[in-house]
């Protein structure tokens, strides 16, 4: 048999799409999957949150308290575990937690809670703290938030992550420390509505606590003070308008008919 | 960010270096295989004619090709979702045509190259494989 040889033209065994639209196809592709799991996540976040059984929100938190248990608590946090306690003779509907309050270290001025009944004030908010009464609102709307179950919805899609670890590796296991250690870095979302529900579950703790809501407003008119940007900023943001947040707290006061008396000092504040 | 930053750079990188090499490389291969066209290879042993052989002995050629950056990106992405990893094929194309060119280099003044086989094996974990040719070279007597 002869054989001739003759040239290839053409060359079937390379596709002709080109590489850059392939390569950009795919990245849309993924990131659809992954944004379509992000929101899915979401969804999910909204329909644990609020089935999960107080039993179980406590395991969860045992992921946390190695992190907050080790260390002796400070003269401040001795003080502020006084005024929770004194606030949780008189508080009702609250899930039954053996409630704790720790000092953490951070520039931002906030406080938020973790699953088993733990808040945690961040330092820069105790500074700019002048009564106890200040505190002792901030405290109460913290306790707003175990109350209405805000807090398990607040870690967002952190939950799922928790809950997955806790249940394949246990709660105390480094894994779940490493996923809670992350989240208590993260700053907590409520909604603007469920803030607003917690300031008045703080007013009305405050009021049967200390017989008056002298205070009330103090830390939120501070911060408002402070504020630079406008309203229109808020309207998106996770935290209502302190103004607004003030002038509400204020209504409900009037409606209220709530009383106003002499603040007790704040043995932290140095004032 | 910064990471992202120098992701970027080596895919682009990757793409622009890797598409002009592999253009380069194309135009020699055609060139080269329109040179050796006198000397025909093929997979079969039934291409002899009715000629007295002089020698027949084995000839062989082989080339490493590595993957470029982009390609790499490319062919990962691909693997999340499956389907044709087209961005490898042109690769495997060219080591498979550079290495019966240098089998046929090997080969001066045969006639034919009988019994060709092509072989390919993966040398280190990402992207770098052989492709192996070879074949029995025929000489005839002249």
């Amino acid at each position: 048999m002869k054989y001739t040889a003759r040239e290839i033209k053409g060359n079937d065994n390379i596709s002709a799409s080109s590489p850059v639209k392939d390569f950009f196809e795919l990245i849309f592709k993924i990131l659809g999957i992954l944004l379509a799991v992000y929101i899915g996540l979401g969804f999910l976040v909204d329909y644990l949150a609020p089935r999960i059984s107080s039993s179980l929100e406590l395991k969860l938190g045992r992921a946390f308290s190695k992190k907050f248990d080790e260390k002796p608590l400070s003269k401040e946090e001795k003080e502020l575990q006084r005024i929770l306690e004194n606030l949780l003779k008189h508080a009702d509907s609250l899930p039954k937690f053996d409630y704790k309050v720790n000092i953490e270290e951070s520039k931002q001025v906030n406080a938020f809670v973790l699953p088993g009944g733990r808040i945690v004030v961040l330092n820069a908010l105790l500074k700019k703290v002048g009564s106890e009464n200040e505190i002792a609102m901030v405290l109460g709307h913290e306790l707003g938030h175990f109350a209405y179950r805000d807090h398990l919805r607040g870690l967002g899609r952190n939950l799922i992550a928790l809950l997955i670890s806790s249940f394949l590796f246990g709660s105390d296991s480094s894994i779940s420390q490493a996923v809670s250690n992350s989240i208590t870095n993260a700053e907590m979302r409520f909604s603007q509505s469920r803030e607003r529900a917690a300031d008045i579950y703080g007013l009305e703790l405050l009021n049967k606590a200390y017989g008056n809501v002298s205070g009330a407003t103090d830390f939120f008119e501070k911060m408002g003070a402070e504020e630079k940007a406008g309203w229109f900023f808020y309207i998106f943001a996770s935290h209502p308008y302190p103004k607004s947040r003030v002038a509400a707290l204020k209504e409900a006061i009037k409606t209220k008919r709530y009383s106003i008396a002499q603040k007790i000092p704040w043995p932290g504040s140095g004032e | 960010m910064g990471e992202l930053i120098y992701l970027i750079i080596l895919i682009a990188l990757g793409y622009f270096v890797g598409t002009r090499v592999e253009r380069r490389h194309y135009r020699l291969i055609e060139e080269r295989e329109r040179n050796l066209l006198h000397l025909p290879a093929v997979c079969g042993k039934d291409f002899l004619e009715d000629r007295a052989i002089s020698e027949s002995r084995l000839v062989y050629g082989s080339v490493v090709v590595s993957t470029d950056y982009f390609k790499l990106i490319l062919a990962g992405l691909r693997n999340l979702l499956g389907g044709e990893i087209s961005a490898y094929e042109s690769i495997l194309d060219r080591g498979r045509r550079e290495s019966v060119l240098r089998m046929k280099e090997k080969a001066v003044g045969a006639d034919i190259i009988l019994n060709l086989r092509i072989e390919t094996s993966r040398i280190t974990e990402m992207g770098s494989m052989e492709v192996f040719a070879y074949g029995t070279a025929v000489y005839y007597n002249r």
